[in-house]
C-alpha cells in the first residue's frame, strides 16, 4: 500500500515537472460556471466571404484562417473585462528603465500541434518573415514606428526581447502578434526565401500539414462551402478553465460560407447556424419575431454597443483652381455650420432604423474610456447654421432660394460617396435636404468606390473633389488615433493633402499625436486624447455623422457567452474557448 | 466538313486575341486596382502599397501587362490571383465543377420541359392548356432568378416552421459531416442540395425556350410539305414528330454550341443567394476586389464558342456554310 502511494506521489511530482505552465481562463469572462459546462459538440457559424489562403504571411482579409486557428493571440492578450494587457504565451515581462525594451519570459511547455515545443525561435522567425518586403505581409507596417524598425532578439529559448526605436503606446499590441512554427517555415525561408514562403499553405495544402499553436486544427475545407475545424488537443495541455478542464470545450467549429446575408439569416432562423450579427433592422425584427413566436430558441442583444467604425463628411482644403470654395472649405465656421445641418438623429432613425449612435469626434463611441464627454457637440441646429453662414457673408438668397455672398457667388458644393453603399447614399440625401433648408445647394453624386478613393487620396494644391462621405475602421484601445490620419503628412490626412499643416490646430494635433503615441502612462495618454478631441471639435477637419450598432444573436444551444456588461463590438459575444454546447 | 471546322478554328485565333485584349482593356479602364481597398486602411503606409503594386506588376503599362498575361497563357498558365496568391486555374476549377452540378441537370431539365411545352402549345394553339402553360412560363420569365431563390428559401423556412422539418436545404451544397459520409451518401447529399437551385435556375429559361419552340413548330406546321404529308394521309403523329418536329428543332441544335460557355460560366445569382459554391459568387468577388487575372479569365470563355456552331450546318444542308 505504502509502495503504491509512493508511486502515485512520484507520478504526481513527475507530472508537475513535465506539465505545461498553464494559462487559466478566468471565470469572470463567461456567464457559465465550470461545473455546468459540457464537453464535445460542434459550434456552427457562417461568414460572408470565402477564405483565400491558410498562409499566415500572405493572408489579407479580416477573420482569416490563420487568425482563427491560432486564436489570434501571442505573448500577451487583453483581458476583456478590463481591457488591460495580460501575459498569455508569455509568463511574465520586464520593461527596461528607458522603456525602449520589453523582455518576455515565454511560458514553458507550450507545443505546436505536431508536438514540437513553442520557443523564442518561433517569434523570431515569424517576425523575420513578416518584415521581409518581398513576402508582402499585411503585418509589415505594424513592425515599424515612424519608418524605424522594431527589432526582436532571442535571449535564450524561453526569453525574447522586443527593442523599440522610441517609446510606444502600442508596444504590447505589437508584441501580441501570433507566432508560427519556425521548424516548418524556417527551412523553406532559408532555402527559397520569400518566394518559397508565398507558395506554402495554399488552400490546396493538406489540412494535416497545417500546424497550429492555437485552439483549432483544420479538419477539412471545401472552397466556397465550409471550413471545419477540430479541437487542438495539445492546446488543452496549457489552456484550462478554473476547474482545471482543458480548453476548448468544443470538439468542432464549423464555418459555413454564405455569401448572401438573407441566406445567412435563413440558416440562423432554421437553426442551422448558431451565431449571427444581423446588421439591418429587418433582419433583427425577423429574428425577434421568430423568438417571440417560439419558432427559434435563441437570444438577441439589440444595441449591445456601437460598432468600431466611423462615417463622416470631409471637405477638400486643396482647391487652388477655385479660391472661393477653397476659402470656404478651410473656414472652421463653414464646417461648423455644416455640422449643424447634419441631422444625426434622422440618420439614425432613417438609415439605421433607430439602431445607431451619433458621432462627434474621431474616437469611436464604443471606446468609452477614450471618449471625452466634455467636448462641445455641434448638433443639428439650422438657425445656428444660418447664423454662422451669415457671419461668413452669406446673407442674401437668389431667386432659387440659395444663399449668395455680396459678390453674388452662390453657396454650392458637390458631395460624393461610393455607389452601392445604400446607407451612405441615404445619409448624403438627408444632408442635401437639410442643406437646402438653410439655402446651401449640395449636388450629390454616387460614384465608383475606387474613383472616390482616388480623389480622396490625391495630393497636391488642387484636388478633384469638394466633399466626400466615407468611413474608416481600425483604431484601437491603446491609442485610438490613426497614424496615417492625424499627422499632416499622413496618407489619410484627407482634408488637407498639401503635405504640410495649414491650420495651427493641425500642427497642434500632429504634435499631440506624437506625444500620445509615445506616452506609456495610460492615464496621461487618455488626457492627451481628451485634449486632441477638444481641438478636433474646434477644427472639425471632418464632420462625423453616426454609425450603426452591434446586435449579436446566438442559438440557445450555446453556453458560455460573455457577461452582459462586456458584450460589445470590441469584445464580441463570447470566447470560443469557453463556449460549450448545452443541448 | 473538315475544311469547314479547320476554318472555324483559324477564325478563333483573331477572335481570341481581339476579345481578350478588349476585355483586358475594359477591365483596366475601371478606376483603381486590387490595392485600392487597402489604401483606406489607416495601418498601411503608401510605401507598402506602392511596393505591393510593383510586386503584382500593376504599375506597368496595360499592353505590357497584357503581353505578360498572354505569354503566361501560351504556357498554359492562366495567371495569378492576387487575393488567393495562387494560380487562377487552381482556384477556379473546383468552382467550375460545382457550377456544373447545377447547370447540367438544369439544362437537361430545361430541354425536357420547354420543348414538349412548345410543341404542345403549337399543336393545341390557344387551347386552355396552352394558355395556362404560357402564363406559368411567363411568370417564370418575369421573376428574376435571385428573387425566385429568395422565395424558395422563404417557402422552405415556412414549411420548416410549420412541420419542423426542412424538406430541402436552405443553402449550400453539402451537409455538415459530409466528409465522413460514404461515397453514395455524398452523391445523394449533393443531389438533395441541388434540387431547389436546379429548379430555380431552370424556371427562368423555360418561357423563352418554350415560346421559341412553339413559334418554330407553328412555322413549320404551316409549310406546304406538312400539308402535303397530311394530304398523303400520313398519321398525325408521324406528321408531327417525323416531319414537323425534326425541322422545328434545328435552331435548338444550333444553340448547343453555346452550352459550353454557359456550363463554365455558372448558374448566376441563384448560386449567390443559395450559397452554392459555384463560379458566380467567385467572379463577383473577383470583380469587387479587382482581382485582374481572375476577372479576365471569364472573358476568354465566350471565345471558346467559336468553333462549335458547325452542328447546325451539319444537320441541315439547306443552311449555307457561312464564309
Amino acid at each position: 500500500m505504502r509502495k503504491a502511494l509512493a508511486v502515485v506521489v512520484g507520478l504526481i511530482a513527475l507530472a508537475g515537472v513535465a506539465s505545461a505552465q498553464t494559462f487559466v481562463w478566468p471565470q469572470k469572462w463567461t456567464v457559465a460556471k465550470p461545473s455546468e459546462v459540457k464537453r464535445g459538440g460542434t459550434l456552427r457559424a457562417a461568414v460572408i466571404s470565402d477564405y483565400r489562403t491558410f498562409n499566415p504571411f500572405i493572408t489579407a482579409e479580416a477573420g482569416n484562417v490563420p487568425e482563427i486557428i491560432s486564436g489570434a493571440r501571442g505573448l500577451v492578450m487583453r483581458d476583456p473585462t478590463t481591457g488591460d494587457w495580460i501575459p498569455y504565451m508569455a509568463e511574465s515581462w520586464t520593461v527596461s528603465p528607458n522603456k525602449l525594451e520589453i523582455t518576455f519570459k515565454i511560458r514553458r511547455g507550450m507545443k505546436w500541434s505536431d508536438g514540437k515545443p513553442i520557443t523564442a525561435d518561433d517569434w523570431i522567425m515569424t517576425w523575420r518573415i513578416h518584415t521581409d518586403k518581398a513576402v508582402g505581409s499585411n503585418s509589415y507596417d505594424s513592425f515599424f514606428i515612424d519608418g524605424k524598425p522594431i527589432t526582436l532578439r532571442k535571449i535564450d529559448d524561453y526569453t525574447i526581447r522586443f527593442i523599440y526605436p522610441k517609446t510606444d503606446a502600442e508596444a504590447f499590441a505589437v508584441a501580441s502578434f501570433e507566432p508560427w512554427p519556425a521548424h516548418i517555415f524556417g527551412p523553406v525561408y532559408q532555402k527559397d526565401g520569400a518566394e518559397g514562403i508565398k507558395k506554402m499553405w495554399t488552400l490546396n495544402e493538406k489540412p494535416e500539414n497545417i500546424v497550429s499553436g492555437g485552439p483549432w486544427l483544420i479538419e477539412s475545407y471545401r472552397p466556397g462551402e465550409r471550413l471545419v475545424l477540430k479541437r487542438n488537443p495539445v492546446f488543452g495541455e496549457w489552456n484550462k478553465d478554473e476547474a482545471g478542464n482543458p480548453l476548448p470545450y468544443l470538439d468542432r467549429y464549423e464555418i459555413k460560407i454564405v455569401k448572401d446575408t438573407n441566406a445567412q439569416l435563413a440558416e440562423f432562423l432554421a437553426g442551422n447556424i448558431d451565431l449571427m450579427a444581423p446588421a439591418t433592422v429587418d433582419h433583427i425584427s425577423q429574428i425577434r419575431q421568430a423568438i417571440q413566436q417560439g419558432r427559434l430558441d435563441a437570444t438577441i442583444k439589440v444595441n449591445a454597443s456601437p460598432v468600431a467604425s466611423s462615417q463622416f463628411m470631409v471637405f477638400n482644403w486643396n482647391k487652388a483652381s477655385d479660391p472661393f470654395k477653397q476659402n470656404l472649405f478651410r473656414s472652421d465656421k463653414f464646417r461648423r455650420a455644416m455640422s449643424h445641418i447634419v441631422n444625426r438623429q434622422a440618420v439614425i432613425d432613417i438609415v439605421y432604423g433607430g439602431l445607431g449612435t451619433p458621432m462627434y469626434t474621431s474616437v469611436y463611441p464604443v471606446l468609452t474610456q477614450w471618449v471625452n464627454p466634455k467636448v462641445p457637440k455641434y448638433e443639428y441646429n439650422l438657425q445656428e447654421a444660418a447664423k454662422l453662414l451669415a457671419e461668413l457673408g452669406f446673407t442674401r438668397k437668389d431667386r432659387e432660394g440659395y444663399l449668395v455672398d455680396s459678390r453674388g457667388r452662390r453657396l454650392e458644393f458637390n458631395l460624393a460617396t461610393n455607389a452601392g453603399n445604400a446607407q451612405r447614399e441615404q445619409i448624403a440625401k438627408l444632408i442635401v435636404d437639410e442643406a437646402k433648408k438653410v439655402g446651401v445647394k449640395v449636388n450629390f453624386t454616387a460614384i465608383d468606390f475606387n474613383t472616390l478613393v482616388g480623389q480622396l487620396l490625391s495630393s497636391g494644391p488642387d484636388r478633384p473633389f469638394d466633399a466626400i462621405i466615407i468611413g474608416l475602421s481600425g483604431g484601437g484601445l491603446d491609442w485610438p488615433f490613426g497614424s496615417n490620419v492625424v499627422p499632416c503628412k499622413g496618407n489619410l490626412h484627407m482634408w488637407n493633402k498639401s503635405g504640410q499643416c495649414i491650420d495651427p490646430r493641425e500642427t497642434q494635433l500632429d504634435a499631440l499625436y506624437s506625444r500620445g503615441r509615445t506616452e506609456l502612462d495610460f492615464k496621461k495618454r487618455v488626457e492627451i486624447g481628451y485634449r486632441m478631441q477638444e481641438i478636433e471639435v474646434q477644427l472639425l477637419p471632418v464632420i462625423y455623422i453616426a454609425g450603426p450598432n452591434y446586435h449579436p444573436a446566438w442559438n440557445n444551444r450555446l453556453g458560455g457567452e460573455h457577461p452582459e456588461a462586456i458584450i460589445s463590438s470590441i469584445w464580441g459575444q463570447r470566447e470560443l474557448e469557453l463556449t460549450f454546447i448545452k443541448k | 466538313m473538315t475544311a469547314y471546322i479547320l476554318r472555324r478554328i483559324l477564325y478563333l485565333i483573331p477572335t481570341f486575341f481581339g476579345a481578350t485584349f478588349l476585355a483586358f482593356l475594359i477591365i483596366q479602364l475601371a478606376p483603381g486596382d486590387y490595392l485600392t481597398q487597402l489604401e483606406l486602411d489607416p495601418k498601411v503606409t503608401p510605401e507598402t502599397i506602392a511596393r505591393l503594386r510593383a510586386q503584382f506588376g500593376l504599375d506597368r503599362p496595360i499592353y505590357e501587362q497584357y503581353l505578360l498575361w498572354m505569354d503566361n497563357l501560351l504556357h498554359l498558365n492562366l495567371g495569378y490571383s492576387f487575393a488567393y496568391q495562387a494560380p487562377v486555374l487552381e482556384v477556379i476549377w473546383p468552382r467550375v465543377v460545382n457550377s456544373m452540378v447545377i447547370v447540367i441537370p438544369s439544362t437537361l431539365l430545361l430541354y425536357l420541359v420547354a420543348i414538349p411545352i412548345g410543341v404542345y402549345g403549337a399543336v393545341r394553339q390557344y387551347s386552355l392548356g396552352d394558355r395556362i402553360l404560357s402564363f406559368l412560363a411567363y411568370i417564370g420569365l418575369s421573376v428574376p432568378s435571385f428573387f425566385l431563390a429568395l422565395i424558395a428559401i422563404y417557402v422552405l423556412l415556412q414549411i420548416k416552421f410549420r412541420t419542423g422539418t426542412l424538406i430541402f436545404p436552405v443553402s449550400g451544397m453539402t451537409s455538415s459531416g459530409f466528409e465522413q459520409m460514404p461515397p453514395l451518401r455524398q452523391i445523394l447529399d449533393i443531389a438533395w442540395h441541388a434540387v431547389v437551385p436546379v429548379l430555380v435556375a431552370t424556371a427562368n429559361d423555360i418561357a423563352g425556350l418554350s415560346r421559341l419552340m412553339r413559334g418554330q413548330m407553328l412555322e413549320v406546321l404551316s409549310q406546304d410539305y406538312i400539308r402535303t404529308a397530311r394530304a398523303k394521309g400520313l398519321a398525325e403523329r408521324v406528321v408531327l414528330y417525323k416531319h414537323a418536329f425534326r425541322n422545328a428543332v434545328i435552331p435548338f441544335v444550333a444553340t448547343l454550341g453555346g452550352l459550353l460557355p454557359s456550363l463554365i460560366s455558372g448558374a448566376g445569382f441563384v448560386e449567390v443567394v443559395m450559397a452554392w459554391p459555384g463560379i458566380t459568387p467567385f467572379f463577383l468577388d473577383a470583380i469587387a476586389n479587382q482581382d485582374l487575372y481572375l476577372k479576365t479569365c471569364t472573358s476568354r470563355i465566350p471565345c471558346m464558342n467559336t468553333p462549335f456552331p458547325p452542328q447546325a450546318e451539319a444537320k441541315d444542308p439547306k443552311l449555307p456554310a457561312r464564309p
